[in-house]
C-alpha cells in the first residue's frame, strides 16, 4: 500500500529525481496507459492508442482489398466490349486517316475522364495533355474550346479554363455503357458545337498496368475537302466510287458524323477500362502499404508491451528485496 | 463544293445522321419477338447530365 501511495507520488517528481521508468498504478500489464516517461527523454507511446491505430489500418486494408476486387469483375465486364469497339473505328483511320497535325481555326478538345476518383493519376494525365494541346492549338486565328466528360476533368478544369469550356457532361456510367449512349452524346456535342476538328483525349487501355493517353482526330466535312485537295491520304477518296445519287459533300458529312460517334464509343470504353485498371492497382498498392504499416505497428505495439512488463518485473523484484535486505 | 443533289429528308428536317441511325435502329429492336425485345430495350437506356457553359458560367444542367 505504501508502495504504491510512493509510487504515485514518485511519478510526479519522475523527470527530477528517479531515472528508472515511473508508470501509473495499473492493475494488470495491459490495462491502457497514457504515456509513460522512461529514462529522461524516451517516450513511450501507450498500447492503446496504437491498438487503435492497428484497427483502424486493418480496416482500411479490408476495404481497399474489396475495392480492388471489385474494379477488377467490373474491368473483364468491359474489356471485352472494349475490344470488340475498336473494329468501329479502324475503318475509318484506314480510310480518312488520323491526323493530329492539321492546322484548324476552329479546335474542340473533348476530354474524357471518370466520374469517380481513387483511380490513381488518369485524370490527371488527361487534363495535362488536354492543355498542352490548348496551348498548342491556340494562335492568334485558332481558338480552342473544352467539352468536358466526367466529374474528376471538371474539377480540374474549371479551376483554370473557366472561359474556354463549352460543354460539361457528367453522370455518364449510371446505366452500363452502350453504343446508343455514347451516339446521343456525340448527337449532342455536334449539335452545340462548331468546329473544325475535333481532338478527343482518353487513356488508351493496352493492359492493366499500362494506359498510355491518346489523341483521336475527328475532322469536319469541309476541313476533309480542303485536306483533300492537298493530296495525301485524304486525296484518295476520289478514287472511291459512289452508288445511290448522292453526292460526295453529302456522304462525308455522313461518314464524318457516324466516323465520330464510333471513335468517342471507343474511346469512353477505352478510358472506362483503364479507369478500372488504374483503381485496381492503386487499390492494391494501398493495401500493401496497410500492411505495411501493420508490420510496422505491430513491432511497436511488442516493444512497448514487453518493456512495460519488464517495468513491472522490476519493480517488483526491487520492492522484494528491498523488503529482503 | 455545294450539294447539287436534294438533301435526304431526315437532313431537311434538322436530324444528323447519328439520330437518323438510332432511330432506325429503335425500329429495328421493336421487330424483335420476346422476351429479346425486353432484354434488348431495357438494354438501351440513356442517361446522362449535360450543361452548357457560356463565358465562363454554368447553365442549369438538364438531365436526359
Amino acid at each position: 500500500m505504501a508502495m504504491a501511495a510512493l509510487r504515485r507520488e514518485g511519478r510526479r517528481f519522475a523527470p527530477l529525481i528517479s531515472p528508472r521508468p515511473i508508470t501509473a498504478f495499473r492493475s494488470s500489464p495491459l490495462a491502457p496507459t497514457r504515456e509513460a516517461e522512461g529514462p529522461i527523454g524516451v517516450r513511450y507511446i501507450s498500447t492503446q492508442v496504437v491498438r487503435n491505430r492497428m484497427k483502424s489500418v486493418k480496416n482500411i486494408q479490408k476495404i481497399t482489398k474489396a475495392m480492388k476486387m471489385v474494379a477488377a469483375s467490373k474491368l473483364r465486364a468491359i474489356q471485352t466490349k472494349a475490344e470488340n469497339s475498336r473494329g468501329l473505328w479502324q475503318p475509318f483511320t484506314a480510310l480518312l486517316g488520323d491526323t493530329p497535325s492539321v492546322d484548324v481555326k476552329k479546335n474542340v478538345i473533348v476530354t474524357v475522364s471518370s466520374d469517380k476518383g481513387l483511380c490513381g493519376g488518369i485524370n490527371s494525365t488527361s487534363v495535362k495533355i488536354s492543355k498542352a494541346l490548348h496551348k498548342l492549338n491556340s494562335g492568334p486565328e485558332n481558338e480552342t474550346k473544352y467539352v468536358i466528360l466526367g466529374e474528376k476533368a471538371k474539377a480540374q478544369l474549371v479551376r483554370d479554363s473557366k472561359k474556354d469550356i463549352e460543354l460539361i457532361i457528367t453522370e455518364l456510367q449510371k446505366n452500363p455503357l452502350s453504343y446508343t449512349q455514347v451516339s446521343v452524346l456525340a448527337d449532342d456535342i455536334l449539335k452545340n458545337v462548331e468546329f473544325d476538328a475535333l481532338r478527343i483525349v482518353f487513356n488508351k487501355f493496352h493492359s492493366v498496368v499500362s494506359f498510355l493517353p491518346t489523341v483521336s482526330t475527328v475532322l469536319s466535312p469541309e476541313i476533309v475537302e480542303r485536306e483533300a485537295e492537298a493530296g495525301g491520304k485524304l486525296g484518295d477518296l476520289d478514287s472511291y466510287e459512289i452508288e445511290g445519287g448522292e453526292t460526295k459533300g453529302e456522304i462525308l458529312q455522313n461518314l464524318t458524323e457516324f466516323q465520330f460517334s464510333c471513335v468517342m464509343f471507343n474511346s469512353v470504353l477505352e478510358n472506362a477500362c483503364s479507369e478500372q485498371g488504374a483503381r485496381m492497382s492503386a487499390m492494391d498498392s494501398s493495401s500493401r502499404n496497410a500492411g505495411d504499416m501493420l508490420d510496422r505497428l505491430t513491432l511497436t505495439y511488442n516493444r512497448t508491451r514487453q518493456a512495460s512488463i519488464t517495468t513491472e518485473l522490476i519493480e517488483i523484484i526491487s520492492g522484494a528485496s528491498a523488503l529482503e535486505g | 463544293m455545294a450539294s447539287n443533289a436534294a438533301v435526304p429528308f431526315w437532313r431537311a428536317a434538322g436530324m444528323t445522321y447519328i439520330t437518323y441511325s438510332n432511330i432506325c435502329a429503335n425500329l429495328v429492336r421493336n421487330c424483335l419477338k420476346e422476351p429479346y425485345k425486353t432484354e434488348a430495350l431495357a438494354r438501351e437506356k440513356v442517361h446522362f447530365s449535360i450543361s452548357k457553359w457560356t463565358d465562363g458560367k454554368p447553365e442549369k444542367p438538364n438531365d436526359v
